[in-house]
């Protein structure tokens, strides 16, 4: 739905759909750290850049969808062979053999390791990064101070104060009537 | 009649120690300066603490190089921090170094802050933050941390060089060099990727037993010698079958399938193993890796021919960024890349080391005929640190510890010279009338000045000789080690007297730009020169200073011969000129 929306901003939103479903699939998978940076990241920063420069551009609806039955036979083609090793590289790593042997009621997979000693990844991560990479994380946060000084120093106009400046937005919302005339 | 694999152990030992006591104390003096220097200046946006702030500074970095000299394991090589960071001697000296210059730099711009309009502290503070990650950067062991710390050194070096908000060259300038870093970060990330792909590890010293000293190494001759396997391993009479199946089960416990697969196309010995478990994955993924490695820190070094960045970040950030881009901010890369190719990766006769004599000679090139035409005074120097860097990767690819030995000889010089360069430069002030006339950037503000002020002008034309390479002065002596190292053959390089002489004769043609800035300064043909306010005492002392150990270390250079003689002798032990 990304692709054939009519308008860059029904894109985003599906876009925004897509990042979180995406983290719901790895939360399944037990990568609950890989998901929580996906909401952040990919949804809290990149799509709201996009967003951003979407909401500055400033397009109006158009009909995008109008030359799509040209170019079916085309892209299914494409379609066909992108897919195509795709699907047979998935195929090549499951056996279906299993269908004689008694076992094969058992859809449940249990890893029995896990009852004793298991630990979440982001108990793990813990673990790891703030006893090994201590230094490393130091030195991380020491980056992250850099950026904050310098975004706050290079975006800051200390001498507003001081300067006269045109207020856009009482420009703006002036009240027109008292100066129109009717001829 | 059973023999014995012996693989070398690691040669450095992990300490429990807590060895990283200047890093330590930098970063706390940063976040103490950064709290109290906000509230000092949060209401005001005039100069209050910039002079103060400076030489503050520069003292932290003097009680950072005390704290080096005071410590208690300083003649051990150890690793701690879970093997990330390395205390030997090459970190000790680099350090040191590096401390003691930036101490000298802060000095220095503490006068000339208010001139540039710098008034705000964020500016020290960043500086204070990128030399922290030069000093870290000097003693990582660890694919990991060198990235931070060059991710350090990288996002300061963006907000120095955009630091003047009202000039657009220099936001332009900030602006280039943040894509051309990042890009070269994004190598830098894919390279180690590919390494740790192949290897499993990022660690430098887990990479040299992994790979330096394999079986399948063809420099590792002393290995090899205690088989008798030479030239031609198949036809050989010596080696018995369970010979063979000792090394093959050695093999698979270190659960190699890569080595499992050259060894039987080598000794032609057929395996019964299973054919889609072993991965495809051959040696020269290893040899991408590195190369994409080399490649991103070319282009932070701004070598040739990843040079152009450099000449317009040079040119339009303000001087004193400028200052700390070409001459502080080379030495540690150099440390790196020394850590990375001589001890992680001696495969070196055909990977890197072919690779840096090319980009060395092409930096050289470019960087002489480059300077020749221009007329500004940064963009001069930006072609200069480029030519210097080409020399000093001319001495880096050499692969024995003679080389090595230059190696820290000629950055030590090139970051004295770069200092009473810069410093000359930032010095000139102009006594103007309007505040139309700019500090002095072209090649003719220069007229005149053995008339203002004769003695800088002297100390410039010192300077300037001893950056050319001319005979009394220390720099004749680094660019001649530098040749000599090219054509010293050693255990795994030739002598490369190709090289050495395009090396001579493109110094010999940049020698003209550099001479022609003491031309303009004595013996220009003009009646009506600029005026330039005086210089301090305080100023005068260190630059003296400088200017001296440019003319005494040409007579006595021995205390920096004997310091990088040990360090580059000690740094390498399987890469030895015996």
């Amino acid at each position: 739905m990304v692709v054939i929306s009519r308008h860059q901003v029904f894109s985003l939103l599906f876009l925004v759909g897509s990042f979180i479903f995406s983290a719901f699939l790895l939360i399944m998978i037990e990568c609950e750290f890989l998901a929580l940076l996906f909401v952040v990241i990919y949804v809290g920063a990149i799509s709201v850049l996009f967003l951003f420069s979407v909401m500055m551009l400033e397009s109006k609806f158009q009909n995008l969808s109008k030359n799509t039955i040209r170019y079916l036979p085309v892209s299914l083609l494409f379609g066909f062979f992108f897919t195509l090793p795709l699907v047979g590289a998935l195929q090549s790593h499951f056996r279906s053999d299993l269908i004689d042997s008694p076992l094969s009621f058992l859809n449940s997979f249990r890893n029995w390791y896990d009852l004793i000693d298991s630990v979440k990844d982001v108990e793990a991560y813990g673990q790891i990064l703030y006893s090994y990479y201590v230094f490393q994380l130091l030195v991380s946060g020491l980056i992250l101070l850099v950026i904050i000084v310098g975004v706050v120093f290079l975006t800051n106009n200390f001498n507003q104060r001081y300067s006269k400046y045109q207020s856009v937005f009482k420009q703006l919302s002036r009240n027109s009537k008292p100066f129109l005339k009717k001829i | 009649m059973t023999e014995k694999l012996v693989f070398n152990t690691s040669s450095v030992v992990s300490l429990d120690y807590f060895s990283v006591f200047s890093e330590y104390f930098i970063s706390t003096s940063a976040i103490y300066i950064l709290i109290i220097c906000s509230l000092i200046t949060y209401n005001t946006y005039n100069l209050i603490v910039q002079k103060a702030l400076s030489n503050c500074i520069a003292l932290i970095l003097l009680m950072s190089c005390y704290l080096l000299l005071n410590d208690d394991c300083l003649t051990l090589n150890f690793l701690n921090f879970h093997n990330s960071i390395i205390s030997d001697q090459l970190s000790f000296f680099t350090k040191f170094i590096i401390c003691l210059f930036s101490a000298i730099y802060f000095f220095f711009i503490a006068g000339t802050l208010k001139e540039q309009n710098l008034v705000s502290f964020e500016y020290l503070v960043v500086v204070l933050l990128a030399v922290l990650g030069l000093i870290t950067l000097c003693s990582s062991q660890d694919l990991l941390t060198a990235y931070l710390s060059i991710e350090l050194i990288s996002l300061s070096s963006y907000i120095l060089a955009s630091f003047k908000k009202t000039s657009s060259y220099s936001i332009e300038a900030g602006l280039k060099y943040f894509v051309t870093g990042a890009i070269s970060s994004a190598l830098f990330l894919l390279g180690s990727s590919f390494i740790y792909f192949f290897s499993g590890s990022l660690n430098i010293q887990d990479l040299q037993d992994l790979f330096a000293d394999s079986l399948f190494s063809p420099n590792s001759s002393e290995i090899w010698q205690y088989y008798n396997i030479y030239e031609n391993p198949i036809n050989q009479e010596g080696a018995s079958l369970e010979y063979h199946i000792q090394l093959f089960e050695i093999l698979q416990q270190l659960n190699l399938p890569y080595l499992i697969e050259e060894m039987c196309q080598q000794y032609n010995f057929m395996l019964s193993y299973d054919v889609e478990a072993s991965i495809v994955a051959h040696f020269n993924f290893l040899e991408y890796g590195l190369t994409l490695i080399l490649f991103s820190l070319f282009i932070k070094l701004a070598l040739a021919p990843f040079h152009l960045w450099s000449l317009d970040v040079y040119e339009g950030s303000p001087t004193p960024s400028s200052f700390f881009f070409a001459a502080l901010a080379k030495l540690s890369i150099f440390v790196f890349l020394l850590r990375f190719c001589y001890i992680a990766f001696p495969e070196l006769n055909h990977c890197w080391q072919f690779y840096s004599v090319c980009v060395g000679v092409l930096s050289v090139f470019v960087g002489s005929f480059g300077g020749l035409k221009q007329k500004k005074i940064k963009t001069l120097l930006a072609y200069s640190s480029t030519s210097h860097m080409g020399y000093a990767l001319l001495a880096f690819s050499t692969a024995h510890s003679f080389g090595v030995q230059m190696l820290l000889f000629y950055l030590t010089i090139y970051m004295l010279s770069g200092l009473s360069t810069w410093f000359i430069f930032l010095l000139l002030r102009l006594k103007r009338k309007s505040t139309f006339q700019k500090h002095s950037k072209e090649l003719g503000d220069f007229v005149l000045l053995r008339k203002a002020n004769s003695m800088l002008a002297l100390a410039l034309s010192i300077t300037m000789f001893s950056v050319a390479g001319i005979p009394p002065l220390v720099g004749f002596f680094a660019k001649m080690g530098v040749f000599l190292a090219v054509v010293k053959n050693g255990n795994f390089s030739i002598e490369f007297y190709s090289v050495a002489l395009v090396s001579v004769l493109c110094s010999v043609i940049s020698t003209f730009y550099y001479i022609r800035i003491v031309k303009v300064l004595y013996f220009e043909n003009m009646v009506v020169g600029k005026l330039y306010y005086p210089i301090n005492t305080y100023s005068t002392v260190l630059l003296g200073f400088l200017v001296f150990l440019l003319l005494f270390l040409f007579i006595n250079p021995t205390l920096l011969y004997l310091v990088t003689y040990k360090v580059g002798f000690l740094f390498c032990p399987l890469i030895s000129n015996l």
